[in-house]
């Protein structure tokens, strides 16, 4: 395509005609995300620098913002928080939705499998914010489904979001009941893709099915686990709804997380200008994580 | 080819099974106690109540029928936009001459990377100054993306252009060259951009929760959390609200679940 165009040497007529009708088709989205991506990361930037309220005025104050975020106990806190929940979550559901895409392409190639995929996929729908609520009731200490299942077991209630321990990993528990089957359904699609003859070559050779996993299926699937490792850490990183919705940041301030942290100091403390330099810096790591994820895809392919 | 049923099959069909049970039991709980007497939690079959009472009260004593007016709009709104935008840009990008458009088009993938969070304050604030708050453009206008455009323009690629070029020849002007023969044949990308917009324009929450702040233009996950932090005691109403959440998305998933993997499978694949 690109070759057949750079060899016209001069622009015709009709092919700058075409160039403006071409503009003219790209031009409504252009003008969309121009204001509502583009322009807002510029403002972003600049009101980083600033005191604002919005009441009154943007006030210039250079970097004070930011050389007040690294003695900020809430935002080192919730910083930690947010790794900590990376941590759990990535892992977990990349883990998960590998093995079961893996089994269910290896030995589960019918109706029964795809039933089972279509099940597991269903979470994936669920907005954030009724997955919460469902499993908040879940979680009741008086009642809630999973302490009458304790309680019949014989065990005593567990208080898991009123916990400093448990709050953040039984919000992490959500996050991955819902990630899972997103994932399982791209792993999936990669490991139909391993050709059918590497694989039956290597049955003809004896391999057991933990090694065709091993030493087949997992290596091919290498740069889909890249990206959805790096898809899993920028959305576990940037947990908001479902940290709002089941603890709101407690108890204490055991489940603040960045996002979260963002919002209360934006909307609840009106503290523009030093939310935005919160947000400029998730800014900065999240490009920080995908620049990581290029390098790797690079060495890897080459 | 007939082989042998390992035990170790066996306990991966079993704990595959457990898993798909362990992603249905919140949904089958969430409904079940959607139709129990609003004040138990503990689930007895003498509290099963086939009624929907619990549906009736949310819908009309608790501002779920505005909240379901409100996103109907916003995702029919969202859907035609997102559709019509980013179907024109792909066009554009794809059969058109148009000069350095191959930089504005990684222009557009780069948006993808930024994270909702950071570009929320100045959008919050421009939304302000544009007296923007509480419309249905708010919600909707924000939604046109990168995601969609790469995703039609994937589909655009197959669109001959001997095709079109044969229907120019044939005297058939620019505008129904794009309706008639181009949008037909990337009709399987618009389902799945349909869907992709339904389930985000549906879901959405931190912005229409800034945003649109008066009650009367919530939309459902914005009135879901609000019910349910004002009554936690009414789980059989809030549990009515949270299926109704999920009602039409589940209903969606179920008549085009082809579609929905497709979709993600070719936007993951993306890189």
């Amino acid at each position: 395509m690109s070759i057949a165009t750079a060899k016209k040497p001069r622009w015709s007529p009709r092919r700058r005609r075409q160039a403006v009708i071409g503009a003219a088709y790209i031009a409504p989205s252009f003008i969309l995300m121009a204001i509502f991506n583009v322009i807002p990361i510029f403002l972003s930037i600049y009101f980083s620098f600033t005191k604002y309220n919005m009441a009154s005025p943007p006030v210039w104050i250079g970097l004070e913002n930011y050389a007040k975020l690294f003695n900020n106990r809430v935002l080192t806190e919730s910083l930690s928080n947010t790794v900590r929940y990376v941590l759990i979550t990535v892992p977990v559901q990349t883990v998960l939705s590998l093995l079961i895409a893996a089994f269910i392409a290896e030995h589960l190639k019918n109706r029964y499998g795809s039933l089972m995929r279509s099940v597991i996929f269903i979470p994936v729908i669920v907005s954030l914010i009724a997955s919460a609520t469902v499993w908040n009731i879940m979680y009741q200490p008086k009642g809630g489904l999973i302490n009458q299942f304790l309680n019949a077991l014989g065990f005593d209630s567990v208080n898991f979001l009123g916990k400093k321990a448990s709050a953040l990993p039984s919000v992490a528990v959500v996050a991955i009941w819902k990630n899972t089957g997103y994932y399982m359904v791209i792993y999936y699609a990669g490991v139909m893709n391993v050709p059918s003859d590497v694989r039956e070559a290597a049955i003809v050779d004896g391999a057991t099915a933990i090694q065709r996993f091993w030493y087949i299926t997992l290596p091919i699937l290498k740069p889909i686990t890249y990206m959805i490792v790096t898809l899993g850490i920028i959305g576990s990183f940037q947990v908001f709804d479902l940290v709002y919705k089941m603890t709101g940041g407690g108890p204490g301030r055991s489940t603040y997380t960045v996002a979260y942290v963002i919002y209360t100091f934006a909307f609840q403390d009106k503290n523009y200008g030093y939310a935005s330099a919160v947000a400029i810096c998730l800014l900065i790591v999240i490009l920080f994580i995908h620049l990581i994820q290029t390098l790797f895809f690079k060495e890897k392919d080459a | 080819m007939k082989k042998r049923i390992s035990p170790l099959v066996v306990t991966g069909v079993v704990l595959v099974t457990l898993f798909a049970v362990l992603c249905l039991l919140p949904l089958i709980y969430m409904v079940a106690v959607s139709f129990t007497d609003s004040e138990t939690l503990y689930i007895r079959f003498k509290d099963l109540r086939p009624s929907l009472y619990n549906y009736w009260y949310a819908i009309v004593k608790r501002d779920f029928g505005t909240a379901l007016k409100n996103s109907v709009i916003t995702v029919v709104g969202s859907c035609l936009l997102v559709d019509i935008a980013s179907a024109m840009a792909a066009y554009g990008f794809e059969k058109k001459p148009v000069p350095g458009k191959e930089a504005l088009f990684q222009g557009y993938l780069a948006t993808m990377m930024i994270p909702g969070q950071v570009i929320l304050i100045p959008m919050f604030v421009m939304f302000n100054r544009a007296g923007l708050t509480n419309t249905y453009a708010a919600l909707i206008l924000p939604m046109v993306g990168a995601f969609g455009i790469f995703l039609m323009r994937q589909f655009m690629v197959a669109v001959p252009n001997e095709l079109l070029e044969a229907a120019e020849i044939d005297g058939c002007g620019e505008m129904r060259r794009f309706i008639t023969i181009v949008l037909p044949l990337v009709q399987p990308a618009l389902i799945t951009l349909t869907i992709f917009t339904f389930n985000a324009a549906w879901n959405n929450f931190l912005w229409p929760l800034i945003i649109n702040t008066r009650s009367e233009m919530r939309v459902l996950p914005v009135t879901m959390s609000t019910l349910a932090s004002n009554s936690t005691t009414n789980y059989g109403m809030v549990m009515a609200g949270a299926t109704l959440t999920f009602l039409f998305p589940f209903i969606l998933y179920i008549f085009l679940q082809k579609q929905f993997v497709e979709g993600i499978a070719l936007g993951g694949v993306k890189g």
